[in-house]
């Protein structure tokens, strides 16, 4: 008899082996699942979803979340969060245009000098505000959740004040010419752009002691620092990649848009950390793969176009990013 | 399979003088007790008596069956087969609040105290006074937890808030809410653990107090010198099986063999180093003050070459300090530290590591080792910035390379390295910290606890990586809270009390005895 039990408990604990096994891997399954299920049910009810000009109309949406998302995540594996990207990237907008349109009238003949003085001055004001947000997490010890929510405050306030609150008009054609609207090769600048940076990104964080780093200091700080890694440089680091990210993120947003504007990235902070999070990256630090959020990033735009094309509206997507940002963490936090 | 469990004989004749035989003491008899999760058997047919008047230490291992032992005799868990008498109880308790009935209450490791409120509040918790209207009482219970603290001797403040005390100090809230209700039974799940020397002292007087007052008190420690000043009675459990009863007076050597199943001499290696020149030397070393932790004042200290330097003390006498300034984590303020003879003023741990100094930190899981992260990528971390694989990119194969001859060196399996450090053991997790210390270039190493947590099983391995560092020409301060192995592989050994060192004993003068007498 007794045997017999054993029997039975061994079959039953297989079984609960294999359903287990599935449940911890519920994280590495949602993206990929959830990525299957928008397409089939875009696929089905949006019309013209599922045409090679759209889909390669996604990938060239995506491009901009994809860039800003590169930077959250290299601070999220850091251990910390920035809420600051969609303002440095309107600062940046506005920053980056009228310099633009000053160094233009200055020197009309040249208008590569005054785009590349415009993406220097929006690179520097972003790593200045990344460096400011990682002072106050590192030597203030201010929560990276409050300090890049305040930050964000201050810079969109300098935004408008620089601005004067209008669109920044009078750009250089050649910036939507090449930055906006360009190809190479038959592939747009934007997406090359963004291609470049996610490898960067991923060679930095895979493939450098920089990335090892940063995987430490967000893992277990304490660890990291009784390893001899001066850990304030690695948050600094962190940050202001973010923030030349996203200062990036502007610049490509304003030669599509073709004027310089403080209302550009406003749902950076949102959608980036809701790519990252369906990407299965910790909010605790320490953990997250490039690959992975490439694919986040793909899905929140699919979602996006799919309901664009329902014409349902903006705000239908709106909720639905939200939503998956929930899902997505209730997914993460179910152990 | 059985032979190896030794008849447990009976521990009545060594508690008989102290033992009160009052018409209320009862003799708590546990019989056979058994616990099985599936086919792993935790507790295998256990039977031992607990006396009133009396200190009985469980003694074991980690995994040797102490914790289920003594969580089915409160109550937590219920056991499988087996039997528990007790007054006019007989058969096993289903719940906690069962055992607590019939005056058997546990204080364990992992507390029951709500953070928020204050230690009276908590003290009094489920059981508040309460006024005419059924108003909670405040003065009430203020006066009646610390009527409780002073008659129990301790040292705490009823206002303070629970969260804002040092876990020593929790543990003694703990205590007091277990003790509010005048249990018969007391059990106490390694109580020590994180006490302050000061308040160590005060919990053995109590523990000692309550012993004449008639309380049977189970006693769980790790700590060999807690059974010379507290036990009366001593069993020892391995693998889930009762091995021995024995008296508190089982010279060490034997309870340790009781507890692995093997002889002392296998346990420690002896280190053929040649002694050479100073490496470390700590002159007049004076730390800045910091809230919370004991001050470290005046000390000296020297390491040669090929030594090993024993730091002895109580829990919060300062001796993980005296590593941890060495490794830039303190700010100095008299005094000097000298490394192969040169000044040495590290701002960051980096700076040291830098010099040739490494510090293993006592605390694996917050301090030393990012959970998450593979072992191979925790041993390489500092490594990739002084070591072999330093450079700005990565080299994978290169890392292999090293990563097997590191895990070569502490004896840790090749094939775990890109498992994540939290699958492991105690034991192997520390041999992930010894690796770490070897992934650069260190002259001199400072442990810190580096087999707390570890099983002693899995200790020699430990040791003799210390000796062969040792033997390399390293020099090594070893301080520990396990008087056993400082005896077994220092070559002196300093004791320190109150921040200060306070005995220096050279290895041909080691006497237990001698030793743990200066630790008070």
């Amino acid at each position: 008899m007794s045997a017999s039990t054993m029997q039975v408990r061994n079959a039953v604990s297989v079984k609960e082996g294999f359903g287990k096994k599935l449940l911890r891997n519920r994280e590495a399954l949602a993206l990929p699942l959830m990525f299957v299920a928008a397409v089939v049910l875009f696929g089905w009810l949006a019309e013209g979803f599922l045409t090679i000009g759209n889909l390669s109309n996604v990938a060239r949406q995506s491009v901009y979340l994809l860039i800003a998302s590169m930077g959250q995540l290299v601070v999220l594996v850091a251990g910390g969060l920035d809420l600051s990207i969609g303002t440095t990237a309107a600062l940046a907008s506005v920053a980056g245009s009228m310099t633009m349109v000053g160094v233009g009238h200055a020197m009309p003949d040249s208008p590569a000098v005054a785009i590349g003085a415009g993406v220097a001055v929006s690179a520097v004001i972003g790593a200045g505000i990344g460096l400011v947000n990682g002072l106050g997490v590192t030597l203030l010890r201010i929560p990276a959740f409050m300090m890049t929510l305040g930050m964000s405050s201050v810079v969109f306030g300098v935004a408008l004040f620089v601005s004067g609150g209008t669109p920044v008009d009078g750009l250089p054609m050649q910036l939507g010419a090449v930055f906006g609207f360009g190809s190479l090769f038959g592939v747009p600048i934007p997406s090359i752009v963004a291609l470049l940076v996610t490898i960067a990104v991923y060679c930095l964080l895979e493939r450098t002691r920089a990335g090892r780093h940063l995987y430490a200091t967000g893992g277990n700080q304490r660890a990291a620092t009784l390893s001899g890694i001066r850990t304030t440089r690695v948050i600094l680091m962190a940050f202001m990649v973010s923030g030349v990210l996203a200062a990036m993120t502007g610049i490509l947003l304003t030669a599509q848009l073709g004027s310089g504007e403080t209302n550009v990235g406003q749902n950076l902070p949102l959608q980036s950390i809701a790519a990252c999070v369906i990407a299965g990256v910790s909010l605790a630090g320490g953990k997250g793969r490039v690959v992975w959020v490439l694919l986040g990033t793909l899905l929140i735009s699919l979602v996006q176009n799919g309901l664009d094309l329902m014409q349902v509206g903006a705000y239908a997507a709106t909720i639905v990013v939200g939503a998956i940002l929930i899902f997505a963490m209730a997914i993460a936090r179910q152990r | 399979m059985s032979n190896v469990s030794m008849p447990a004989f009976s521990a009545v004749r060594y508690v008989s003088a102290t033992a009160p035989e009052g018409a209320g003491a009862q003799v708590l008899s546990v019989r056979g007790l058994t616990k099985r999760y599936g086919t792993h058997t935790a507790l295998d047919g256990v039977s031992v008596d607990f006396h009133p008047g009396c200190v009985h230490v469980l003694f074991g291992e980690n995994g040797a069956g102490k914790s289920t032992f003594i969580t089915m005799l409160a109550g937590g868990n219920p056991a499988t087969a087996g039997e528990i008498e007790f007054g006019s109880f007989l058969g096993v308790f289903d719940s906690v609040v069962q055992a607590r009935a019939h005056g058997i209450r546990a204080v364990f490791q992992e507390f029951s105290l709500v953070p928020q409120l204050t230690v009276a509040e908590n003290i009094v918790l489920g059981e508040e006074p309460r006024n005419g209207l059924g108003i909670l009482d405040l003065r009430a219970a203020r006066v009646a937890a610390q009527a409780l603290i002073e008659s129990l001797g301790f040292d705490l403040a009823v206002d303070a808030r629970v969260a804002d005390l040092p876990r020593g100090k929790q543990q003694m809230v703990e205590i007091c809410k277990a003790l509010r209700s005048r249990p018969k039974v007391l059990i106490l799940d390694e109580p020590t653990a994180s006490l302050s020397e000061h308040d160590a002292q005060s919990l053995f007087k109590l523990v000692r107090k309550l012993r004449e007052e008639g309380t049977a008190i189970l006693y769980i420690t790790h700590r060999i010198h807690e059974i010379t000043l507290l036990a009366d009675v001593v069993t020892v459990l391995r693998d889930g099986k009762l091995i021995a009863t024995v008296g508190a007076d089982t010279p060490h050597d034997r309870l340790i063999e009781l507890m692995t199943g093997r002889t002392m001499s296998n346990l420690f290696p002896q280190s053929k180093a040649k002694i050479g020149l100073a490496r470390l030397e700590l002159r007049n070393l004076t730390l800045a003050v910091r809230p919370g932790a004991v001050r470290v004042k005046r000390v000296n200290l020297v390491a040669r070459a090929g030594e090993i330097v024993g730091v002895a003390g109580l829990v919060g006498c300062g001796k993980s300090e005296l590593g941890q300034a060495c490794f830039g984590l303190w700010s100095v303020k008299q005094g000097e530290i000298l490394l192969d003879g040169e000044p040495f003023a590290p701002k960051h741990p980096a700076d040291a590591i830098k010099r040739g100094f490494w510090y293993s930190p006592a605390d694996r899981k917050n301090d030393g080792l990012m959970l998450g992260r593979s072992a191979g990528e925790n041993i390489v971390l500092s490594g990739s910035m002084w070591g072999e694989m330093m450079g700005r990119w990565l080299r994978p194969r290169h890392e292999r390379r090293v990563l097997t001859k590191l895990a070569g060196r502490v004896a840790f399996s090749a094939s775990r390295m890109s498992e994540p450090v939290s699958n492991f053991s105690g034991g192997n997790q520390q041999k992930v910290m010894l690796a770490k210390g070897l992934a650069q270039d260190i002259g001199v190493y400072v442990f810190d606890e580096p087999t707390v947590g570890v099983d002693v099983g899995a200790r020699p391995a430990i040791y003799q990586h210390l000796v062969e560092l040792a033997e390399s020409g390293a020099a090594i301060v070893l301080v520990s809270s396990d008087l056993p192995e400082l005896l077994g592989i220092c070559n002196r050994l300093l004791v320190m009390h109150d921040g200060e060192i306070v005995a220096e004993f050279d290895r041909a003068e080691f006497d237990e005895q001698r030793i743990l007498e200066k630790f008070f």
